[in-house]
């Protein structure tokens, strides 16, 4: 059967179906989060084209039908959508389109699995809205798959880059793709008659989701952007992650740098913001939860878009905490690591991140094996420990290969005991290693986007990753997947 | 040792606060300098040791043109100052959040480190107040080092001369530096100044004239002099330029004096606040 071409050996590719399928080197390579320009660049040269016209080819002979995407919006939606992508820009370099009947999903997950964005547009967002999964006809038996699409951040961000003209200028944008071709298509029909026609090329890749049950979190505000954003403003904009503490009486913001030692180091600042500034304010636990900052001023942005309010729902710390926009067109969700702070709390369940077992679950398997190679190669943890000097994108940057260069919070912490301790975050063990005085983000947990449900259901213990002592989670299989 | 002071002043708050504000013009001039609290007065200062080359900054405003408060306790009865050690940009860019702010203390603290703490009083969109409050970390300088961080004596200039618009200035030395790494000044008593750049392969001068020169204060060295006569100072040109870099506004007076081949220094007043800058010749 014809199969993914490795991209690595292009030439190879050309020259036939012996080249192996590879798609968890393809991961592997990828999973530094750099995007290859050859992955996405120039359609007709991709690596996977040969494979994938003659996989058409051959499905057409074999009664296959091809997962598709079709779907239409005006000028002014063109602008939210975009200002989803610039969002989700800043949790990592690449991004999966994602149809179903529940809409089109946006998703992105960064390397080093600590934050993940999820924006779905409902169908009645679009002026108009098709998609199908593509059929696969196998020995009398017949198995669906979605539309598996990722594209790099670098080719579609520029797309939608000025929005504010974008908005003014184009009056209808079509975006197309299926399965067996290898790109996406987004056309903006302009003013005055003209056309731009845009080919993303993409990787067939399937989305990791994160399983999250925000509804569940003790701790639930809801704030209008506006007030959140001039809040955040005032913040010193150096501070990489922000601490957030909450008792029923008031919320505060505060940075969450380390003791100053000298001169040099980072100012700590303090924000109080009274409970009434909240459109909804329940605190059933006193909570304070240290998180990045930079993907806090990427959902303001895209709320400030949408105008509605965000949500956050979070617990204790450790507990990953959500942030969520909910509208009749779309709903935005943005799960967030936050740090551990007692070395106990990071061998709990909690920090485990978890690949569901599952046959496209082999990227994430083979990421972990070859983990000592690609998480030291991970350079796109947002989360890190303060420090001078460092590579640290500014937030007003929204050139995403900046975000390649951070350091991973975990290698910097390990104090050089780097591989074992990020391997931990990306593997199935159960325990963390790593001295007790190690401060770590916990990951999230994944699985892998199936249209197979059954199978899920199967194994509700692969999926879950809450604590152990808490029964109703475990029985409950009705989590709420994003 | 104590230190309390209040700015409730909308004007006197963006005086100190703003863009184009007093600690945006220091954070522009020095990565680190002193901050001397004395009963009257605020001084920023920058003290590298000038007779090794390196520059020197000192910035004064009298404490009465801001703060509606303002108490402090020296470290002793006799030395009734502060001098504290902090990072520019960190004053300025926690002043800078004080903006439009209804009130801004600050005062000096130690909870873990010693700091100066700033916080700031914001009246919200919702009309709700909030406080965000800004801690610095400082070192205290100790009196033994006091001597060192004195006003710098202003020295006998051969000329003393207006400065033309610090704009104009900054764009032509910004250029000059592509070219070359010292840079000539002179001046003379007949209001023309000289902004001289020599390589091998080429000389740039750029002239300025009709400026002025202030009254002087010795009588002696100006009749004497012939009013023709350049007295000029080689200088490290990214000195200059830094020194330029943080004048946003044109001052409301700027005059340079020059002793030849010694020292050049620049002294500034923007509307309540002197600033001078010393850039001694490039040894």
């Amino acid at each position: 059967m014809t199969e993914e071409v490795d991209g690595r050996r292009p030439t190879e590719a050309r020259t036939g179906p012996s080249a192996t399928s590879n798609l968890a080197a393809l991961w592997e390579r990828e999973g530094g989060g750099r995007v290859r320009s050859r992955s996405f660049g120039g359609c007709g040269r991709h690596p996977g084209t040969w494979g994938r016209r003659a996989e058409a080819r051959l499905g057409a002979l074999l009664g296959r039908a091809a997962a598709m995407l079709k779907c239409g919006m005006s000028g002014s939606q063109v602008k939210v959508f975009g200002k989803a992508i610039q969002a989700l820009s800043r949790v990592s370099d690449e991004l999966w389109l994602d149809p179903s009947e529940k809409g089109l999903a946006l998703r992105s997950v960064n390397s080093c699995r600590s934050a993940y964005g999820c924006v779905l547009f409902s169908p009645v967002f679009f002026q108009h809205y098709q998609w199908s999964t593509s059929v696969k006809m196998n020995d009398n038996d017949s198995t669906s798959s979605n539309l598996n699409c990722k594209l790099g951040m670098k080719s579609i961000l520029p797309i939608f880059r000025c929005l504010n003209s974008l908005e003014r200028n184009v009056e209808k944008c079509k975006i197309f793709t299926r399965s067996d071709k290898c790109k996406v298509v987004i056309e903006f029909f302009c003013r005055h008659g003209i056309r731009r026609t845009h080919n993303v090329c993409f990787q067939e890749s399937q989305p990791l989701q994160v399983i999250f049950e925000k509804n569940m979190c003790s701790n639930t505000l809801v704030i209008q952007p506006r007030v959140l954003a001039e809040a955040i403003v005032l913040f010193t904009s150096s501070q990489e992650e922000v601490t957030l503490a909450v008792t029923p009486l008031s919320v505060c913001l505060k940075s969450s740098s380390d003791e100053p030692v000298d001169l040099t180091s980072s100012v700590y600042s303090e924000m109080f913001v009274g409970p009434d500034e909240f459109d909804f304010f329940q605190i059933g636990v006193d909570s304070e939860i240290t998180f990045c900052f930079k993907e806090l001023k990427g959902i303001l942005t895209f709320s400030e878009a949408t105008h509605a309010p965000i949500a956050i729902h979070f617990d204790f710390p450790g507990k990953p905490m959500a942030l969520s926009i909910d509208d009749m067109l779309l709903e935005a969700n943005f799960i967030l690591a936050t740090l551990a702070d007692e070395p106990s709390r990071a061998s709990s369940p909690q920090s485990l991140c978890l690949s569901q077992k599952q046959k496209r679950s082999e990227p994430l398997s083979s990421n972990s094996e070859a983990g000592k190679n690609v998480t030291s190669k991970a350079p796109e943890c947002i989360l890190r420990k303060v420090a001078p000097k460092r590579l640290y994108p500014k937030e007003t940057l929204t050139d995403v290969s900046a975000l390649e260069n951070c350091g991973s919070p975990i290698m910097k912490r390990a104090n050089g005991d780097r591989s074992e301790v990020s391997e931990s975050s990306v593997s199935d063990t159960e325990e963390v290693p790593g001295p007790p005085y190690l401060r770590k983000f916990s990951c999230m947990f994944f699985g892998a986007v199936s249209s197979d449900q059954q199978e899920r259901f199967n194994h509700p213990f692969d999926s879950l990753a809450t604590a152990s002592d808490s029964e109703e989670d475990m029985n409950d299989g009705s989590f709420s997947t994003f | 040792m104590k230190f309390r002071a209040k700015i409730v002043d909308t004007a006197c708050l963006n005086h100190f606060t703003r863009e184009r504000g007093v600690s945006n013009m220091i954070a522009k001039l020095a990565k680190t300098c002193t901050l001397r609290i004395s009963p009257d007065k605020l001084n920023f200062i920058l003290s590298d040791k000038v007779a090794n080359g390196g520059v020197s900054m000192w910035c004064e405003l009298e404490q009465e043109n801001f703060f509606s408060e303002f108490q402090m306790e020296g470290v002793s009865a006799e030395n009734n100052e502060i001098y504290l050690e902090l990072t520019s940009e960190n004053l300025s860019r926690a002043l800078k959040t004080a903006q439009n702010a209804r009130a801004l203390k600050i005062k000096l603290t130690n909870k873990h480190f010693p700091c100066l703490t700033v916080s700031i009083e914001l009246l919200s969109v919702s009309n709700s107040s909030r406080v965000v409050t800004h801690d610095i970390p400082i070192r205290v300088i100790p009196r033994k080092l006091w001597k060192d961080l004195q006003e710098p004596t202003v020295p006998d200039a051969d000329v003393s001369i207006y400065l033309p618009v610090l704009k104009t200035m900054k764009s032509i030395v910004e250029k000059m530096k592509n070219i070359s790494n010292h840079l000539i000044i002179e001046a003379n008593l007949n209001g023309e100044l000289n902004l001289k750049i020599e390589t091998e392969l080429v000389c740039v001068t750029t002239h300025f004239k009709d400026l002025g020169n202030p009254p002087s204060a010795s009588e002696d060295v100006s009749q004497d002099r012939n009013p023709e006569q350049m007295a000029e100072v080689r200088i490290d040109i990214r000195r200059l330029l830094q020194f330029l870099a943080g004048q946003q506004v044109n001052p409301t007076k700027a005059v340079c004096n020059i002793v030849s081949n010694k020292i050049v220094h620049f002294d500034l007043l923007h509307e309540d606040v002197s600033l001078q800058y010393f850039i001694p010749a490039f040894s």
